[in-house]
């Protein structure tokens, strides 16, 4: 994974003498709250419902075992034992204070991490596919696109305060495991005819309390210019990006108001004004920058592992696991492991830091020292031998780790919602648990199949709920806490919104609800259908007359 | 300097965050700030509420608390009316910090 060169210590260096420096004025008062609050916000620090929030930066959600026991040592020295992950694979910590949050930065320098571009209207840490690096199915590895957006985009200037913030994702394979068509630009990584590298980009996309798909910028951008392209991207949303209204300032109002063809014209004509080699880096930089994401040094392995199928007919449990859990890697021998963070009975995405370090040690003796977090508020251990594959399974177990619910029902991405953030309107995690203890019963969650229920606690849809299967949005009306429903969202790569089905449930009815629906969609399922693709079979009448018929 | 006046209805608390840890507090009749909620100062007195405004807002200045606002209360509950303030008071309903006995280490 990418090393910070002299320049990236020094800029993570210089923030946290910075910050020390800010904090200290701040207590004694030469700088008042409204001059701080800008700089603490650079800094990924938040003051949340009940205590400040600080959100830690994991660029393209790859972290070795160092950083994760960092985290760790954060978490129980500065905090209170836990931290969460982000649906922008980023970690959040619900506890600390004011006075500890130099030390925290400092505690992250060391480790080469910081919460720069975590908040404010700025470009937002770059996200990426967790299986980076790991899966056959990608052209290459996304990262070193991924990073060299980073490089650009950190403390940018012209960036740094845009009309609203902004988020990349990018993926090199043609499934989507970055909801790239969600985010104000999302980059797929593709071949021309040629067979030549480049990018496919994406703009406008978003969610929040106007969800709109990202539409095709440019089919192909030689990879040479993506740094030219973007920036005149950036400048014309700059330009034209409105800031007179905060829920209209995304890009993707702009794009839609502008129509995507005049949006197009105006960045290339943008494009056109640009001295492309002042702002392209060299194949030279590239090359450097990719060789820091090598494959690390795999074995030779058979496809196969007599061992691991051996395990997988004695051990139930761990066949289980197996199932729904790992991912075929490009290596023959070699797994990708998803750990999944919701188990029935906590917070999804919340990991303690006990599990933090039993994940880097399990990522020291297993996968190169290698971890990865998810949009869907998982770990991904990447590179494991499939001849560990059992070993690790009981390691887990021993942690609370070994949940068998990857892409099932009791998956469930899910916000903080009104129980830590300030702008909730509602509760999602005690109904996250809810819908999760109904449809404990592991076989139920198979014979259901693949399933995405995404709950967000406010509008601006952090939970990802218009790309919901099932889509859940929290309110509250005259003190009492409602859900509205969404149908037929998609993160994927056919993304989609979903359709509001009608009034809102209390917490009680909705999981009611739920499970009517879902019954009904084993009842008429056809072979081999998921939910989504009954519902894009059937339309939103039948589903919605079963959510209400009670 | 407070960003949101008293201009509620009914019996009001004040309210705001310590600077240093961050955690909710409310006034106290004793004109001091405490994490209990139970403590807070209720009044509809319009002249007892420009003294707390002023107690807010000097605080604010001494760099003790952040973001000070009066909120609206129940009058037969004693409890905030809004939901938000509700969950200010009663933190959150859930914390995995709570529900595993996790707690900060020093």
């Amino acid at each position: 994974m990418y090393r910070y060169d002299e320049f990236d210590h020094e800029i993570v260096q210089s923030r946290v003498k910075q910050f020390t420096a800010q904090v200290e004025r701040r207590l004694d008062g030469r700088l008042t709250e409204a001059q701080f609050r800008p700089l603490r916000l650079m800094n990924g620090l938040y003051l949340q419902l009940h205590a400040y929030m600080l959100r830690v930066a994991v660029p393209y959600g790859t972290l070795s075992s160092k950083q994760m026991r960092q985290l760790a040592m954060i978490a129980d020295k500065y905090d209170r034992g836990y931290g969460h992950i982000t649906t922008r694979q980023n970690v959040q910590f619900n506890w600390p204070e004011l006075t500890d949050v130099p030390h925290i930065l400092q505690d992250l320098a060391d480790v080469e991490m910081h919460g720069f571009q975590t908040s404010g209207n700025c470009i937002r840490n770059v996200t990426s596919d967790p299986y980076a690096g790991a899966t056959a199915e990608e052209i290459e590895d996304p990262r070193p696109t991924a990073e060299l957006l980073r490089q650009w985009s950190t403390l940018h200037p012209e960036f740094a305060f845009l009309p609203r913030k902004f988020k990349i994702a990018v993926v090199a394979s043609k499934t989507d495991r970055a909801v790239i068509r969600a985010h104000d630009i999302g980059i797929e990584i593709v071949k021309n005819e040629a067979g030549e590298t480049g990018y496919h980009v994406i703009v406008g996309g978003g969610l929040g309390r106007t969800p709109i798909i990202g539409q095709t910028l440019r089919a192909y951008l030689p990879r040479e210019e993506l740094l030219p392209y973007l920036e005149a991207t950036l400048r014309v949303y700059n330009r034209y990006g409105r800031r007179d209204n905060k829920y209209k300032a995304r890009i993707k109002i702009l794009v839609t108001e502008t129509g995507i063809e005049e949006f197009t014209k105006q960045v290339e004509e943008e494009y056109a004004t640009l001295e492309p080699l002042d702002i392209a880096v060299s194949p030279e930089e590239v090359a450097r920058i990719t060789a820091y994401f090598a494959d690390p040094d795999f074995e030779t392995l058979p496809a196969h592992s007599d061992a691991y199928k051996a395990k997988l007919l004695d051990d139930k449990d761990f066949a289980l696991w197996a199932e729904n859990n790992l991912a075929e890697h490009k290596q023959d021998g070699y797994a990708i492991v998803n750990i999944s963070l919701k188990p029935l009975d906590l917070a999804p995405g919340d990991i303690t830091a006990d599990q933090m370090r039993a994940v880097a040690d399990l990522a020291d003796e297993y996968s190169f020292s290698e971890i990865r977090t998810t949009h869907q508020q998982n770990i991904v251990l990447p590179h494991v031998k499939k001849s560990d594959l059992h070993a690790l399974f009981e390691k887990l177990q021993k942690v609370k780790l070994a949940a068998d619910n990857i892409g099932l029902i009791t998956d469930i991405i899910c916000c903080p919602g009104m129980d830590f953030c300030a702008l909730a309107t509602a509760r999602s995690i005690p109904l996250s648990q809810a819908i999760a203890q109904r449809f404990a019963d592991p076989v139920r969650q198979r014979a259901i199949g693949e399933m995405q229920i995404k709950i967000s606690g406010c509008i601006n849809a952090c939970g990802h709920h218009h790309v919901g299967h099932i889509g859940i949005l929290g309110l509250e009306k005259a003190g009492v806490e409602f859900y509205q429903v969404k149908l037929g969202g998609d993160a994927s790569e056919n993304a989609a919104v979903g359709q509001v089905t009608g009034p809102g449930f209390s917490q009680e009815e909705l999981v009611d609800s739920i499970e009517r629906l879902v019954d009904y969609y084993i009842d008429i399922r056809e072979d081999g259908e998921r939910f989504i693709d009954s519902f894009k079979r059937l339309g939103m009448a039948p589903f919605k007359e079963v959510l209400y018929a009670a | 300097m407070s960003t949101l006046k008293h201009k509620g209805k009914g019996p009001q608390s004040l309210t705001a965050n310590e600077l240093r840890e961050g955690l909710n507090v409310w006034l106290t009749a004793e004109f001091e700030w405490s994490r209990d909620y139970k403590m807070a100062l209720q009044t509809e007195d319009e002249a007892v509420m420009e003294k707390m405004q002023a107690k807010g807002d000097a605080d604010e200045n001494d760099n003790l608390v952040v973001g000070v606002y009066f909120i609206d209360v129940e009058p037969d509950t004693g409890l905030p009316v809004r939901y938000r303030e509700k969950f200010r008071v009663k933190g959150p309903s859930y914390d995995t910090a709570d529900e595993l006995g996790l707690k900060r280490a020093n």
